[in-house]
């Protein structure tokens, strides 16, 4: 338990000096790495695509949003980002429908409700499928998680 | 005797005593009726024939009269039975259904078909449970709409805390530029009650949990000791504010199957709650020890204590000891009704024992072997109060004036339950402060207030379904 607690710790200081002071420097490494990720970000709230939209392009990436699933698949075939956050509980077709069609592209879902409620609907099965952030996100711990998505 | 009793005397005696009177009213008539009449036909028959008649002969036909009566006894008897069954027959059924409705089954229904008093009252009867089926069915409805709702309304209340809660981080940590002093302070008042928010969110949904019967367990062989000083060790932190010591007393632990997350939810909550009330540099002393079928957690504090109301009500949701008090100690006001859910789903007690100004002491138990059948509790809105007010009359008409100070004394140590109830019977029984007739009369009253309207969720079945059987899509 204390360790993990010293972790969490050690990883936020490290997290909020490099993103939040020096993001400046982080965006001319993340060109420097020349590979400007490319992310797409889905859901239905439009507060929640802006926030993502700039913690994440502070970051160094581009990014696109889509308001639904439906959205999502032509932006797809547009865009072809490296990473789509997807959220599950959205209006419109199934979101299991959508998960299924989309077949390279990795996936993290975000969502209110937890881990185990997209277990039993069955959208955890495909190999795409990375990661799962429990909204409301810590912007930290979102960046980290994108990070070691994308640095794989 | 109690009603039970009857119930299953009834069931097994071929003779009610409703056949039993009937058949002896035949027998009876049928034995009055031939031996008057062959004594007339005697009496008269010697009056005309006086010399006529032989001694053998009057011997014979004693005989005759004697076996002719018998007979017509006999067949009396059995047409007499056969009478009785048809009336009591339907009686009995009617008997078994009243008895089946007080258990809470409504849907139950006689099919008695005469053309008599007893048809009648069947038919009426059937009506009846009919009209209490469709209320107990709107009172289901009205209960599962409340949980829903409450699921529904905590989810839509958390999707606008994302963006919020996040746009306040990135405020927070100069993502926009400097904030002067002012500034940082009117965030972090308002980071702090969004934060406040989201637990209260993340509680009620705890609680639609708990009320839906959907809490999980995740059960497994545990070390409690090492889960104890685990999460001894992570409250560590939170005491050391106030310079609280934290001393784990438990030794000697079986490892039992449970689940430890959950466990240490309770005591990290009571532990908690210690913190908060315990002035500054004060102890607070952690134990367990192994009962004969459960394991007993205590978490004994040195703070201001309880008055024997508040040791009754703490248990309630937003319950606060004092109204003034709890905004400055913060929290949900739904910690220990979450405590009270958690335990009692696993078939547990919860409870506290205080003086005023001596501090106070939390128990919990956690059986020995899991409860995986996991039944729903009623939290927000509980019948627990109605529950309650009807064991307190029980309490009055069996022991009289006595019964309320009883009662309360049972009620602070939150033993009201049924096991609990029934065991403080048997106590009475024994000192003979009731004799076993009205012990068991006590029992029935108990049993029949707390069986109305009970439903069980069978946790075994992998799908999810609402008290009608219907399934239900999770919102987790």
């Amino acid at each position: 338990m204390q360790k993990r607690q010293i972790f969490q710790e050690i990883t936020k200081t490290l997290y909020i000096k490099n993103i939040f002071t020096n993001n400046k420097n982080y965006n001319i490494y993340a060109k420097r790495w020349d590979v400007m990720k490319k992310i797409l970000v889905v859901d239905d709230e439009p507060d929640v695509r802006e926030t993502v939209k700039i913690i994440l392009e502070q970051r160094g990436y581009e990014v696109i949003t889509a308001v639904d699933g439906d959205d999502c698949l032509n932006k797809l075939h547009e865009e072809n980002p490296d990473l789509i956050l997807l959220d599950i509980m959205m209006p419109g077709t199934p979101i299991g429908d959508i998960v299924e069609q989309i077949e390279d592209t990795k996936i993290a879902f975000m969502s209110v409700v937890r881990i185990s409620e997209a277990r039993k609907k069955g959208l955890c099965k495909q190999d795409n499928v990375v990661d799962f952030i429990q909204k409301p996100f810590d912007v930290i711990d979102l960046v980290r998680r994108v990070e070691l998505i994308l640095n794989e | 005797m109690g009603l039970d009793d009857e119930g299953s005397k009834l069931k097994k005696s071929f003779f009610s005593s409703i056949d039993k009177k009937l058949t002896l009213l035949f027998v009876i008539v049928a034995l009055v009726a031939p031996t008057l009449a062959i004594y007339y036909f005697y009496i008269i028959s010697v009056s005309v024939l006086p010399e006529s008649l032989s001694s053998e002969q009057s011997v014979l036909l004693e005989t005759t009269a004697a076996v002719v009566i018998v007979l017509i006894a006999v067949d009396a008897g059995v047409i007499g039975f056969f009478v009785s069954r048809s009336i009591s027959k339907p009686i009995k059924e009617l008997y078994k259904a009243t008895k089946d409705v007080e258990k809470g089954n409504f849907d139950v229904r006689t099919d008695i078909i005469t053309n008599d008093e007893i048809g009648e009252l069947s038919r009426a009867f059937n009506r009846t449970t009919a009209a209490l089926s469709r209320m107990d069915e709107a009172r289901r409805e009205i209960d599962d709409a409340k949980t829903e709702f409450l699921s529904i309304t905590s989810h839509e209340l958390r999707n606008p805390m994302t963006p919020m809660k996040a746009q306040l981080q990135m405020l927070e940590n100069e993502y926009f530029g400097k904030l002067t002093k002012k500034q940082k302070d009117s965030l972090t008042i308002i980071i702090r009650n969004a934060d406040r928010l989201d637990k209260i969110i993340v509680d009620f949904l705890e609680i639609s949990r708990i009320e839906n019967a959907r809490l999980k367990f995740v059960f497994r062989a545990t070390n409690l000791k090492e889960t104890i000083h685990e999460t001894v060790e992570f409250m560590k932190g939170f005491a050391k504010e106030k310079n609280i010591k934290l001393v784990v007393k438990a030794e000697d632990l079986p490892t039992i199957e449970a689940d430890p997350d959950r466990i240490s939810q309770v005591l990290r909550n009571l532990v908690n709650n210690a913190i908060k009330f315990s002035p500054k540099g004060s102890e607070i002393e952690i134990d367990a020890e192994a009962k004969k079928d459960r394991i007993l957690f205590s978490v004994k504090d040195c703070g201001c204590g309880l008055t024997p109301e508040n040791q009754i009500n703490i248990f309630e949701p937003f319950y606060q000891v004092e109204k003034a008090a709890s905004r400055e100690y913060g929290g949900t006001g739904l910690g220990l009704a979450i405590c009270r859910g958690i335990v009692e789903s696993q078939k547990g007690k919860i409870w506290v024992e205080s003086k005023l100004g001596e501090g106070s002491t939390f128990y919990f138990t956690v059986p020995l072997q899991p409860v995986r059948k996991i039944e729903p509790i009623k939290i927000l809105f509980s019948q627990k109060n109605a529950l309650e007010r009807k064991i307190k009359e029980e309490f009055e008409t069996m022991l009289g004036p006595l019964g309320v100070g009883e009662f309360n004394e049972l009620k602070s140590k939150n033993a009201l339950w049924k096991g609990d109830l029934f065991e403080y019977i048997d106590s009475l029984t024994e000192q003979y402060i009731l004799t076993d007739r009205q012990g068991n009369d006590f029992k029935n009253r108990i049993r029949c207030i707390f069986d109305v309207g009970k439903k069980v969720i069978d946790k075994e079945d992998d799908t999810l379904r609402d008290s009608h059987g219907r399934e239900v899509i999770e919102r987790d």
